[in-house]
């Protein structure tokens, strides 16, 4: 992967180049005339305010007093205005300080990353605790095994998603099945693997996919994707403390894009549960990561189009009211929130970024006709990757952005 | 991409310790001597000569010229010996026991025994085993007991390595330090680099155990064995590789396994301490691993070692190895290099041993493995519900929770009516009451 790497690298200088130029996928071009579209900069979804940010729903506060219950208590915590990849490096941080036996480890994560999530840790916890490995994905996975079958808590980073395949035997027939295959003698609860995933504007076939689809089979294991910064950080520690391996993937666009006031101190966010971010009654809109943005700004140029797309948009669905959520825990995912809101919907729409043919969309399809058969309105339809690689010139075409879920819902809602 | 050692982590070798820079210098990233002359080369040992072998017995039990014999008295050497019967004893029974249906599967260590019983002993009781599948006798030398061995083989109730859930010989036990088998091949090398690691980062357990990691000359062509290996230098961990050169891969000859000397020579390229043994030489094994063990947690750092021995049984009851190799050439090295005879001979000429003492003990191990053979016959298998559990820990997901009860509908619906799942249904303990008559199912 001698090349790969360095390819690695150029992506994310370009990615710091363009820190000021943010690239937006939402963005039609040109924009309309009314400018008003909600991009990741401006979105409704992130919590800007001290205020809103200590109202996330489901966040508990995890105090040092670790005998006595989590509290939701809001009053006297302080936020901090944090990206996402700082985020993550608070949630790593507190992890490393409240747990003498949590190591974080990976390809250049002990200067700080090549995403930054990693920044000063290894200054902060010594490099017995953050440190290098060898360019060897099978091997960073199967070290970390190894050290969670002692009972120590292994964080380990897969540089991009895309380059987990070579570490797909150890995570699925290793650390899978590790507890059910010893009689419960041994596990390894104590594994997270943390890797950058989804599209970011020019990281072509691989430093762009989306693989969680391949990891939703593999019973045993937990698969999350966080959308901003306090999901992240609160999700992130879920992952660390949950006593199942769990495969954090981190919408790499994110990284940067995405700004929230985040509260400082230690708090978790539940695994296995979706968030309903928008209610709605005609239609259930569910997504997660990067394209929640996309989104929100599809659900804003249904009620009230671009005069460009006001022909396309018929005005008797304008105002439909569209339930979106975040499905955020792919494996195990959350069918009894998604159920509840297809039965009251009857209309269905899944959003993600990996191709369509056996990704985590054909699942969870599968799964809610069964469940709302007799509810359905409409085909649950999946607005998807298309089912080729992700071809470096072709990506605004490629990825699923907010004018395709546009259209999926009007042609949903007007079936 | 170069990657200069400038910022190698304090707690690795400095490159600059690494030989002597020549008057001619050196490149910036190396510490190798410049040279004018054009010289490719290809073996570690500076010459074309191989690796050597390290044995102290001869054929006839015999110490070799100069050869220095590890510390032994007559009591390890007689529980040495004890072991490396049990081995066979236990592999012929279960063996017969496979071809008569009894168990599904079982793979025989015939030919390794002063391997595997001679590493086991040369290891504290203590130190974590990761194990490929022929490595039973660790166990056996840990006091796992026949009890234990039988139950996983049939999968029985009793079975405390898996639940049933697993095949035959796939053991594996916290108690004894022996990290649960599992089938696919040099996952548990890496693996083993992570538990040396947190075995470094353990108090109590930092300058007294090590990671024993033990697969064989096949495996060692997986990507896991470099990863491994690598890691255990790079990130330096008291791990210690057993690699059991036996000769075959199921019928790979190890001729078409590599084309390099051994496995022993790949050690030097990962900047290992490596010794290869004469595997069939049970006080060789004893005395190589000994000091392997040693310089593990003298220096930190990961050792190989390469035992040379020879699977004498088939790879496995699904195998007849006289497909690929002649039943002569098994036949004179069982009667050539037997590491039990020769092993018997050093205890006679110690006069630690004789012939009544060896039928005795034969009769003894046999009645052992017969009585723990038939009491594992008569167990039932566990609960169908264990069918269900440990896929997580923790709360238990909805789709687990689901496929549970909706197997217990069929149960109730077709369990009586359909004769291969009643037939089944008697063989486990509680018939499947344990599903049937579960609560909360709807």
């Amino acid at each position: 992967m001698h090349t790969t790497k360095f390819t690695a690298r150029v992506a994310k200088r370009s990615l710091a180049i363009g820190k000021c130029r943010r690239w937006n996928s939402t963005s039609v071009d040109p924009p309309p005339a009314g400018g008003h579209l909600p991009s990741i900069a401006t979105s409704q979804i992130l919590r800007t305010t001290r205020d809103s940010a200590l109202r996330t729903p489901g966040l508990s506060f995890m105090d040092e007093d670790a005998s006595g219950p989590s509290t939701t208590i809001v009053g006297g915590r302080e936020t901090r205005k944090m990206n996402t990849y700082q985020a993550v490096r608070d949630a790593m941080s507190i992890a490393l300080q409240k747990d003498d036996t949590a190591v974080v480890f990976g390809e250049d994560v002990a200067f700080g990353g090549v995403f930054r999530c990693t920044m000063g840790l290894s200054e902060e916890f010594g490099r017995e605790r953050v440190f290098n490995t060898p360019l060897t994905e099978q091997g960073i996975a199967g070290f970390g095994i190894g050290m969670a079958l002692m009972g120590h808590t292994a964080i380990a980073e897969i540089q991009f998603a895309d380059y987990i395949y070579p570490a797909f035997d150890q995570i699925v027939n290793e650390a899978a099945k590790i507890r059910y295959r010893s009689g419960g003698q041994y596990n390894v609860g104590g594994l997270t693997f943390r890797t950058p995933t989804m599209s970011v504007g020019h990281g072509g076939l691989y430093h762009s996919q989306s693989p969680e689809g391949f990891f939703m089979g593999a019973s045993g294991l937990k698969v999350v994707i966080p959308r901003s910064p306090i999901q992240a950080k609160g999700l992130l520690l879920s992952s660390i403390r949950d006593p199942n391996p769990v495969i954090f993937m981190e919408p790499k666009i994110l990284y940067r894009s995405a700004i929230e006031q985040v509260p400082i101190d230690d708090f978790e966010l539940p695994l296995g549960k979706a968030e309903v971010l928008v209610p709605g009654s005609d239609l259930t809109l569910l997504t997660w990561g990067t394209p929640v943005y996309h989104c929100e700004t599809a659900l804003h140029m249904l009620s009230s189009p671009a005069p460009s797309l006001e022909p396309l948009v018929p005005a008797s669905v304008r105002s439909a009211k569209i339930e979106l959520i975040d499905l955020r825990s792919i494996l195990p995912w959350d069918v009894e929130t998604i159920t509840d809101s297809v039965k009251r919907t009857g209309r269905l729409v899944i959003v993600h970024e990996a191709g369509m043919t056996a990704g985590a969309g054909a699942e969870i399809s599968a799964e809610i006709q069964k469940r709302c058969f007799l509810k359905l309105n409409a085909p649950v339809k999946r607005v998807t990757g298309w089912d080729t690689p992700i071809a470096l010139q072709y990506e605004k075409f490629h990825i699923p952005d907010a004018i395709r879920v546009l259209d999926a819902i009007v042609e949903t809602l007007t079936y | 991409m170069i990657r200069f050692p400038a910022i190698s982590r304090n707690f690795s070798r400095q490159w600059t310790t690494r030989g002597l820079a020549t008057a001619a210098g050196n490149l910036p990233n190396s510490r190798s001597p410049i040279v004018a002359k054009l010289k490719f080369f290809n073996s570690v040992t500076g010459s074309d000569e191989l690796i050597p072998t390290y044995r102290v017995l001869d054929g006839v039990g015999k110490p070799i010229d100069g050869a220095e014999l590890p510390e032994i008295d007559e009591k390890l050497a007689r529980r040495l010996y004890e072991n490396m019967q049990l081995l066979p004893t236990l592999d012929n029974i279960l063996y017969n026991v496979q071809r008569q249906g009894k168990i599904s599967f079982y793979m025989t260590a015939h030919g390794e025994e002063a391997t595997i019983i001679g590493s086991a002993a040369a290891l504290a009781s203590d130190d974590e085993v990761l194990g490929q599948y022929r490595e039973m006798g660790v166990l056996l030398w840990r006091g796992f007991g026949l009890d234990n061995v039988m139950a996983q083989c049939f999968g029985n109730a009793e079975d405390t390595s898996g639940k049933g859930r697993q095949m035959p010989v796939h053991f594996g036990s916290p108690k004894h330090h022996f990290h649960t088998i599992s089938s696919p091949l040099a996952t548990q090398i890496p693996q083993a680099a992570g538990v040396a690691y947190a075995l470094r980062r353990t108090p109590g357990r930092s300058s007294r155990s090590i990671a024993a990691c033990y697969f064989g000359e096949g495996a060692a062509s997986e990507g896991d064995f470099h990863a491994g290996l690598l890691l255990a230098s790079t990130i330096p961990s008291p791990t210690l590789f057993i690699a059991r050169n036996n000769g075959f891969a199921i019928s790979t000859p190890s001729t078409e396994q590599f084309y390099g000397d051994g496995i022993a020579s790949r050690g030097p390229g990962y900047g290992i301490d490596t010794i290869r043994v004469d595997g069939n030489d049970v006080l060789a094994v004893l005395g190589a691993i000994r000091e392997a063990r040693r310089r593990c947690l003298d220096q930190g750092r990961a050792v190989l070692v390469e035992a040379m021995t020879y699977r004498v049984g088939h790879h496995s009851t699904s195998d007849d190895s006289f497909a690929y190799r002649a039943r002569s050439e098994v036949d004179d090295r069982k009667r050539i290099d037997n590491p039990i005879a020769r092993f018997r001979l050093f205890m006679e000429s110690q006069g630690w041993w004789n012939a009544e003492e060896e039928e005795e003990l034969k009769a003894r191990l046999k009645a052992d493995v017969m009585k723990a053979f038939k009491k594992a016959e008569t167990v039932k298998k566990g609960e169908l519900g264990e069918l269900f559990t440990d896929v997580y820990g923790g709360e238990e997901p909805w789709n687990i929770k689901e496929h549970r009860e909706e197997l217990t509908g069929l149960l109730r619906k077709y369990g009586e009516v359909w004769e291969p799942w009643r037939t089944e249904l008697a063989r486990f303990k509680n018939k499947g009451q344990d599903l049937l008559k579960r609560p909360s199912d709807s």
